[in-house]
């Protein structure tokens, strides 16, 4: 029994700090590094504000002579129904049902394989984890043809189902589980009599927690972002989530043939826009707390 | 503190095996087959009777197409028959929609009743057997309300008939009156006069070009194949085909493009790109080889140039022969899996002839129109749009259509087709090398795939 | 707390009954376990191995247009690795991972050095800023860089016009594998960076207050405390990357709507793949063609393993 509580916590403390000691040229150079990252945003705020026209006749990287940023928003919001707010809303719904859905699962095995012996124990585990290196694209053809079986193609489980199975949240579950649940709290429960999954939820569940959030985290962009799957599984646009409203945009916008509007490009810019904000604004309200949870999870694995 | 260390299960040589090792054996164990529905359809005449009868008991029928507010449409035959409900499902422009369609099928479930396609996909989705045809349904009488080209290109080798046209594409060529003025260049009539007004333009302006052909884009290809006579894709069969795609007529078509590409007389960038969209807005191109939807699609797409542009047939190789050929315009089609084959051919039929539909897809949608009565309507080819100086426009399509060859056939695995061309002939217009030793490729690789699919290669 | 009670209560049981009670505690808890992992195993067993084992199955038999279906055995597989457009989106997926993988890792490595230093002003400013395209969905990420690589109104294009210098051609052939690298790195150099800043910030302050001691410099211990620390996480990015590279889809997928003529359907493996099953009806030679590359990733991943231990052990 080497683990004690101190290690359960990821440990804040410091590096040599050189407080007041600041450095110009690193501090140039890194904010050098900062304008590469944020210039494709800035460029896409700036895009969100222009007419199509504008898009390809004025500069880039400046707003034109007349911002229609509010006139973009209210197309992209009124745009077949306000069918924009739909896919947000879907994507919202997918990715948090996902999220927690996925967390809690790999949480509970994590800590089953962690802190349990079973038959299979090791091979399930090295199952899984093989699984990782599978090209998804394997899986998605197959996977139509099961759920068009059972009639989920184009329901929304469609989409939550294959997100709820997360081997790399199970993987850091278990590597986390192992030091963060120390046994001699799990045998003292036990002998007061408390039963396993009364252990789980109350004791295991609060010592998982950093844990649990960055896996939280994971699926969430994961979901979020996801793309091919909601794209194979859907046929219903009322159903889509952001991405793939925004590429069926995007095939409107430049297709040929009959039916085609190059209007949509700037109704699919203010809309990539507007997908965008709420997972960055999201990460810099909750920023305390998934970074806590990605160093652990850094750490750990 | 714990960390990773190579005893971890992932990253230790042992556990790594054991996990490889173990998905593999898994992934050979389970299996399971998919079988296919089956469905019975009518073989001969369905009789008034049973038509009256499926058009009255309720039934829910499912439509995929990208058509924006085709409801409007559906709502006109859904007054006419309040038993039959038609759910509208855009389920994609194009390639995403028979994506989506084919695994459907492959599913044996999740198909729709109803579907648009486009011309040119309808032989590929015949020779997987997912079409219905619409004879015992009534569709031959409508024949004579259609534009006899497109008839042509909806029936079956054997007279069925797959699909209702709903709107078509014939090709012909917009140019910029107002570049053609400041360079002193007359309207080509012939591919000849058209080379020569490439090479005089391109010397005049090196910043601008003639026009673009673009290298992704197969659909223009065909057209100017089909433009000059060749039906380079013949099937007689289900299980035999020929395939010329480097023939006479593909050699002399590779000959001049391939040449003017290399001459750097022409654009081959890619189409329907944001870069080509602002070489339309930017002047760089002085005409566009394209379809009769092409005048709409201009005037939503290059604002700044309007007035400026405007629309002619299609240089000839023949001036005393003039022909054309059609590229885009799609059709219904009913899903053979259908539940309710008699209301979805209805349905199908409807849409697309009723004369009030048809005009509702010319006024709301700018379709160009399939059925004759539309193309001999005042009112439609009268339109004078400003965008193209008051040339009633619609009036030089309508009569480009009546030039357009009826023969051309399409093969029945067009995306092999098509990717196959963009990776030989398109690649050697946008790298400029030699075309026609890419058309060599092009049907050697077609052949390939095509016996390989079992067909006997004629 | 409550733990070191709690245990020291548990070790004072008699220790006569121990050994059997010991026993049947354990069987118990063996089945709790399962108990615990059976909801996410039923899962995966229902929506991973199944559907990979459909695939395993599809694999052997070959449906033609003309004759239907029949078994092939290992047929497809041996096409497979003959197929030159497969072995060119392979070499082509290694090429980028060579190329994509050390840039990447090695900038998150200085980006997180330099924010753990303590000599950057704003630092958390600059951390959350080069954190935040990995917020930004691979759709959006491949648009906007589509438009800044645009050549005629992208604004590179623009200004090198402006003063008259050649315009870099981002979307050309020679051009293209780098311009995805590009994107990729956007997209994954700040996440990596928060890995191995936290990583960084775990380590022990005494640790750094004993190489004081000993008259270490900051050069000195990056090198000799830091970098050693960061050695599992690197292990594990790099582990990702090459699962990541070799599945490469998501942005050449959507490139292509504005580079087609270079970004051909084969352009990677995964993309072929893609292709094959879903817009050239030969879902079961895709399925062979996925099996191989999930083959190829295992192998690549051990042989990265492999070094990555024996320079550790040499």
């Amino acid at each position: 029994m080497t683990t004690t509580i101190g290690s359960t916590r990821p440990r804040r403390t410091a590096g040599p700090r050189t407080a007041g000691r600041r450095s110009t040229p690193l501090t140039v150079a890194m904010f050098a590094a900062l304008a590469y990252f944020l210039l494709p945003l800035f460029w896409l705020v700036v895009a969100s504000t222009k007419s199509t026209e504008d898009l390809f006749t004025t500069f880039g990287l400046w707003f034109s002579d007349a911002p229609r940023l509010f006139t973009n928003i209210q197309g992209t919001l009124t745009h077949d129904g306000g069918i924009f707010a739909h896919w947000l809303l879907n994507t919202v719904v997918y990715a948090v049902v996902s999220a927690f859905g996925a967390a809690l699962l790999a949480a509970a095995a994590g800590y089953g394989f962690a802190k349990f012996r079973f038959r299979g124990h090791g091979a399930t585990f090295n199952l899984v984890l093989g699984a990782i290196m599978v090209p998804t694209t394997a899986l998605a053809i197959p996977t139509y043809l099961m759920f068009a079986k059972v009639g989920l193609v184009n329901t929304p489980w469609a989409v939550i189902l294959p997100s709820l199975v997360s081997p790399f949240g199970f993987y850091l579950m278990r590597v986390y589980a192992q030091d963060a649940v120390p046994d001699s709290i799990l045998e003292a429960a036990r002998l007061d009599g408390a039963s396993e999954v009364r252990i789980f939820f109350l004791i295991a569940m609060r010592l998982l927690a950093p844990g649990l959030v960055t896996v939280v985290l994971f699926t969430l962009v994961a979901t979020w972002n996801n793309y091919l799957l909601p794209l194979i599984m859907l046929n219903d646009p009322s159903l889509y989530p952001v991405t793939v409203g925004l590429a069926s945009w995007g095939s409107q916008a430049v297709g040929g043939g009959s039916g085609a509007n190059s209007d949509m490009l700037a109704l699919l810019l203010t809309g990539s826009t507007l997908s965008v904000v709420p997972l960055v604004v999201a990460f810099l309200l909750l920023q305390r707390y998934w970074q806590s949870g990605l160093a652990t999870g850094g750490v750990k694995g | 503190m714990p960390e990773i260390a190579p005893n971890h299960p992932l990253l230790s040589r042992r556990g790594f095996l054991a996990a490889a090792g173990a998905v593999g054996l898994t992934a050979a164990l389970a299996a399971c087959g998919a079988d296919s529905g089956t469905t019975s359809t009518a073989t001969g005449p369905v009789s008034q009777a049973d038509i009256d009868k499926a058009m009255t008991t309720p039934t829910e029928l499912t439509f995929w197409t990208w058509v924006p507010d085709i409801v409007q449409e559906v709502a006109l035959f859904q007054k006419k028959y309040p038993a039959i409900k038609v759910n509208v499902v855009d389920a994609g422009r194009g390639t995403p929609e028979y994506t989506k369609l084919r695994t459907a099928l492959q599913a044996g479930t999740g198909a729709p009743d109803v579907v648009q396609i486009e011309y040119q996909y309808i032989p590929t989705f015949t020779i997987t057997d997912s079409l219905l045809d619409l004879r015992p349904y009534g569709a031959s009488e409508l024949k004579d309300k259609f534009v006899d080209w497109t008839w042509g290109q909806v029936s079956g080798a054997n007279g069925e008939i797959w699909a209702i046209p709903q709107d078509t594409g014939p090709m012909g060529m917009l140019y910029r009156q107002d570049i053609f003025d400041q360079y002193g260049i007359q309207p080509p009539k012939t591919w000849d006069e058209f080379a020569d007004a490439a090479r005089k333009l391109h010397a005049a302006n090196p910043e601008i070009y003639l026009t673009n052909l673009a290298g992704n884009q197969a659909g223009v290809w065909h057209g100017l194949l089909w433009q000059d006579g060749a039906n380079p894709f013949v099937t007689s069969g289900k299980s035999d085909i020929a395939i010329s795609v480097n023939d006479e007529s593909s050699k002399k078509l590779a000959r001049y493009w391939g040449g003017l590409a290399q001459e750097g007389v022409i654009g081959t960038e890619a189409d329907f790109t944001d870069s080509w969209y602002a070489s339309l807005n930017n002047g760089k191109y002085a005409t566009w080889i394209t379809a009769a939807w092409g005048p709409v699609f201009l005037a939503g797409s290059a604002k700044s140039t309007a007035g400026k542009w405007r629309a002619a047939p299609l240089p000839q190789w023949d001036a005393s022969k003039p022909a054309s050929a059609n590229w885009g315009g799609s059709t219904s089609a009913v899903i053979k899996s259908t539940a309710n084959p008699i209301a979805a051919a209805q349905f199908a039929q409807f849409l697309n002839s009723d004369p009030e539909s048809a005009k509702l897809f010319a006024t709301e949608q700018f379709f160009f129109p399939a059925t004759k009565a539309l193309l001999t309507d005042p009112s439609y080819v009268g339109d004078a749009p400003e965008f193209f100086g008051g040339q009633q426009v619609n009036q030089v399509f309508a009569d480009i259509g009546t030039t357009v060859n009826t023969a051309f056939t399409w093969p029945p695995f067009l995306d092999q087709v098509v990717t196959d061309w963009t990776e030989t002939v398109g690649k050697s217009l946008t790298a400029r090398t030699d075309a026609v030793a890419a058309l060599d490729e092009w049907q050697s690789r077609i052949t390939t795939f095509a016996t390989n699919q079992g067909f006997t290669v004629r | 707390m409550t733990a070191t009670i709690a245990a020291s209560t548990a070790d004072s049981r008699p220790a006569g009954a121990g050994a059997t009670r010991q026993r049947r505690v354990d069987a118990r808890n063996g089945r709790a376990g399962a108990l615990f992992a059976a909801p996410f195993l039923a899962l995966f067993l229902l929506l991973f191995l199944a559907p990979l084992g459909y695939a395993a199955y599809l694999s052997l038999f070959q449906t033609k247009l003309v004759g239907g279906t029949s078994f092939v055995g290992l047929d497809n597989y041996v096409r497979a690795v003959q197929d030159p457009l497969l072995i060119r989106g392979v070499v082509r997926v290694a090429t980028f991972f060579v190329i994509q993988v050390p840039v990447m890792l090695l900038l998150a490595l200085l980006f997180a050095l330099a924010l753990d230093s303590g000599l950057v002003r704003l630092a958390r400013v600059v951390r959350l800023g080069i954190f935040v395209p990995y917020a930004v969905p691979g759709v959006v990420a491949s648009l906007m860089w589509g438009y800044l690589y645009g050549p005629d109104y992208g604004p590179f294009a623009q200004m090198s016009k402006a003063l008259e210098l050649p315009v870099p051609p981002f979307l050309s052939e020679g051009w293209m594998l780098g311009s995805l690298a590009n994107v990729v790195t956007w997209e994954f150099a700040g996440y990596n960076m928060i890995i191995l800043y936290a990583a960084l910030r775990a380590i022990p302050g005494d640790l750094y207050e004993a190489a004081a001691v000993d008259g270490a410099g900051a050069w000195r211990i990056a090198w000799s405390i830091k970098l050693p620390a960061l050695r599992p996480a690197l292990l594990l990015a790099l582990m990702f990357s090459v699962i990541g590279s070799f599945q490469l889809f998501n942005e050449p997928n959507l490139l292509q709507r504005i580079a087609p003529d270079v970004i051909d359907s084969a352009y990677t493996a995964n993309l072929y793949a893609y292709s094959l099953a879903f817009t050239g009806q030969q879902t079961n030679y895709a399925a062979a063609v996925s099996f191989l590359l999930g083959l190829v990733i295992v192998i690549v991943s051990y042989a990265v393993l492999l070094t990555a231990n024996r320079r550790r052990s040499s």
